[in-house]
């Protein structure tokens, strides 16, 4: 089973935390300062960290991860901050983060970035072919086929659907999809990718075939072999 | 402030002070002015008396002849001179006895004697002669006493007027600067009890506590200004979070007093969790134009190319408007040069709020128009639409906080997406310009090319952001 440590200071959003990643199926252990989350980081091994920025005594949650890394603790770490700025953002992720999220957050948001923290430790990189159901796509060529036939695709479109077949059975949510496909950082609100991901699944699904990528309800996308 | 606290004011301490410096170095100069006039003139009776004494002395044996000339010729004995014997005794000249005190002789001495029933002052030498004869050459010095006793009076009654004088004018400065202060205090007690709309007292003139007045007022006006805008935002914000809270209570409320089956249950519940999202979202809004505002993300400003992110923005929003049946396009003046220092995803974002309403405002077939344009050394971004445009008179307006125009009322958004695209306009030093020709609009973000953004920070190391940095590179891989 897949272990996290929640590193969070109030009790009751640490709780909320434990819940929504224990629903999803973690097994969630939480620590509530800094030395703590330390000591349990080092003696115990977890598949990912989720790490708060501010903790008791004004500890500042990037020194407990450059400690970490220090101590080679390699999980995968998740910052939660208050802190919305980019260049606290980038602070985070030089610090030795992995992913930054800001509060207020929505579960599905956090489960689905760990989740694909998790997975990002056990993909190969090298793969030249992605493949799920009948559904293929040439990483070389760029060219995607379904059933052997193959799909023309605008690029944005292209690499929607190359993060999405990354992550196969995985939810994603519509900021991740902005931030890794856009390449820009803000809370979208808009339901411009929900336009986006439409255009892209009628081309999938061209010819009556069973649709592939599934409306997660709340915020995201889900890529599923047809059944 | 009271009138005891008068000796306590710069002012009066500053007149006080020069008043005391003036009459010591006056003293000073008064003293050297006397001393020098005194013994211009003791010394020029001292010539003389020393020219008779040379006369007489050289020819002891026609002394008394002489004498008897001399008394002949100063009947009046201006000049008393007088030969006595060793035992006082006199025996010729016009001093008809030796003065009273003792005579040292071979030295100026001074002595008095009864004129005219009053003392006169005289000064003189006396000379024991080889005989034991005893000789006085004296000369009446009482015009030098009267000048120089003129002199001391002169010098007291000056020193006295100019002290009274002084404290006078210390005393009013003091109490010009007693009633100054108490009028700005005043007012300053006023203002910080809660009335606002008070002004520090100005007097006429450029004094230095006038311009430091003037600074102050004009601080103070600042402060009424953004009290009022606080003020405003607070109330615009209570009333736009009251109507989803309100809905958000009134479907708990009901959902409690209907609901029967969980299914019911779990659609009043998503109705709620997306009602408070929209609450969230209105927050994290503000939080983020309170975030630009304050300028900390210029931290973070890297080299950005306006043209990539604007197309950037045509190719995001591009399914929409067709969607909606509204002719995007994007047109560039200068593809290589548009380039400033930014942050990519607040220019993303700002080009992107308006390139939305402007979508969101277009009839079908409308027509909205992304240009970017560097000429002239200007470079910038204007987009343009065929909508209904934006009355002149709210052209201001629609860039507060929550402002709607009446007829967008019914359409949904929070009414803060130009008031975020103000506020990174601002950040970028870019000037925002409404222009409106019914029907349609163009929202223009311009700035010089060259100018510096103001109060630029410290340029961010090469290597930084490893993931912001896409924004401008792999953003356009494809």
């Amino acid at each position: 089973m897949t272990r996290v440590l929640v590193v969070e200071d109030d009790a009751q959003t640490a709780a909320e935390i434990a819940a929504a990643l224990g629903d999803h199926g973690f097994e969630v252990e939480c620590a509530h300062s800094g030395q703590d989350a330390l000591d349990r980081a080092v003696a115990d091994r977890y598949s990912a960290i989720v790490l708060d920025r501010m903790l008791p005594g004004g500890v500042d949650g990037l020194t407990i991860l450059s400690t970490l890394r220090g101590l080679s603790v390699d999980a995968p770490v998740l910052i939660l901050s208050a802190l919305s700025a980019v260049d606290e953002r980038v602070r985070g992720l030089r610090a030795g983060g992995d992913d930054y999220l800001t509060k207020p957050f929505e579960s599905l948001e956090l489960t689905a970035r760990i989740e694909v923290l998790l997975r990002r430790r056990t993909v190969p990189e090298r793969v030249t072919m992605l493949r799920i159901g009948d559904l293929e796509v040439d990483l070389l060529k760029r060219e995607v086929r379904r059933g052997g036939k193959v799909i023309e695709l605008l690029p944005r479109e292209y690499r929607l659907l190359e993060y999405l077949m990354r992550h196969p059975g995985q939810v994603i949510t519509r900021t991740m999809l902005f931030e890794e496909v856009w390449s820009y950082r803000y809370d979208q609100r808009t339901n411009v990718i929900d336009v986006h991901m439409g255009k892209l699944r009628r081309k999938l699904d061209e010819g009556g075939l069973p649709s592939m990528i599934h409306t997660v309800r709340g915020s995201g996308y889900i890529l599923r072999a047809p059944d | 402030m009271r009138l005891t606290d008068l000796p306590r004011t710069t002012s009066f301490r500053l007149s006080v002070l020069f008043l005391a410096l003036f009459g010591v170095s006056s003293l000073v100069f008064f003293w050297f002015l006397y001393w020098q006039a005194t013994s211009y003139l003791d010394s020029s009776v001292d010539h003389w008396i020393q020219r008779d004494s040379v006369v007489y002395l050289t020819s002891p044996g026609e002394i008394v002849q002489r004498l008897g000339t001399h008394a002949e010729r100063d009947p009046d004995a201006w000049r008393p001179f007088g030969l006595f014997d060793a035992s006082g005794r006199y025996i010729a000249g016009n001093l008809r006895s030796l003065p009273e005190k003792p005579v040292p002789f071979g030295r100026y001495f001074e002595y008095q004697l009864k004129r005219n029933g009053h003392d006169a002052p005289f000064r003189g030498v006396g000379y024991r002669m080889p005989n034991d004869d005893i000789l006085i050459i004296s000369y009446n010095v009482n015009e030098i006493y009267g000048f120089e006793h003129l002199l001391l009076n002169a010098m007291a009654w000056g020193g006295i007027m100019v002290f009274a004088i002084g404290i006078a004018g210390a005393v009013i400065t003091g109490l010009g600067a007693v009633r100054h202060i108490n009028g700005v205090t005043g007012a300053i007690e006023r203002i910080v009890t809660g009335n606002l709309a008070e002004r520090l007292p100005t007097r006429r003139g450029a004094g230095d506590l006038d311009r430091l007045v003037n600074l102050v007022n004009g601080m103070l006006d600042d402060i009424e200004r953004l009290m009022r805008e606080v003020k405003g935002v607070t109330d615009d914000i209570a009333h736009d979070l009251r109507t989803p809270l309100t809905r958000l209570l009134g479907g708990l409320e009901r959902a409690r007093r209907r609901t029967t089956s969980s299914e019911e249950y779990a659609r009043a519940v998503d109705a709620a969790i997306a009602e408070t999202k929209a609450v969230l979202g209105t927050f994290s809004a503000l939080l983020r134009i309170a975030e630009v505002e304050d300028g900390a993300r210029r931290a973070g400003f890297t080299r950005i190319d306006l043209g990539r992110i604007a197309a950037d923005v045509v190719e995001f929003h591009a399914p929409v408007a067709e969607e909606r049946g509204v002719l995007l396009s994007f047109d560039t003046d200068s593809p290589a040069h548009a380039h400033m220092y930014g942050d990519p995803s607040l220019m993303f974002e700002a080009i992107s709020n308006l390139v939305d309403n402007a979508i969101k405002f277009s009839p079908a077939g409308g027509c909205v128009g992304v240009r970017t344009f560097c000429h002239k050394g200007r470079v910038g971004v204007a987009v343009s639409d065929n909508g209904p445009g934006i009355p002149y008179q709210e052209r201001e307006a629609v860039l507060r906080r929550f402002h709607r125009l009446e007829k967008s009322r019914h359409t949904p958004g929070s009414g803060l997406g130009l008031s975020l695209v103000a506020a990174v306009a601002k950040l970028h030093g870019l000037t925002l310009t409404i222009d409106s020709s019914y029907p349609g609009s163009c929202v223009t973000l311009e700035r010089e090319q060259s100018g510096q953004i103001p109060t630029p920070s410290a340029a961010p190391p090469a290597s930084a952001a490893p993931a912001e940095d896409r924004g401008e590179t792999e953003a356009h891989a494809l």
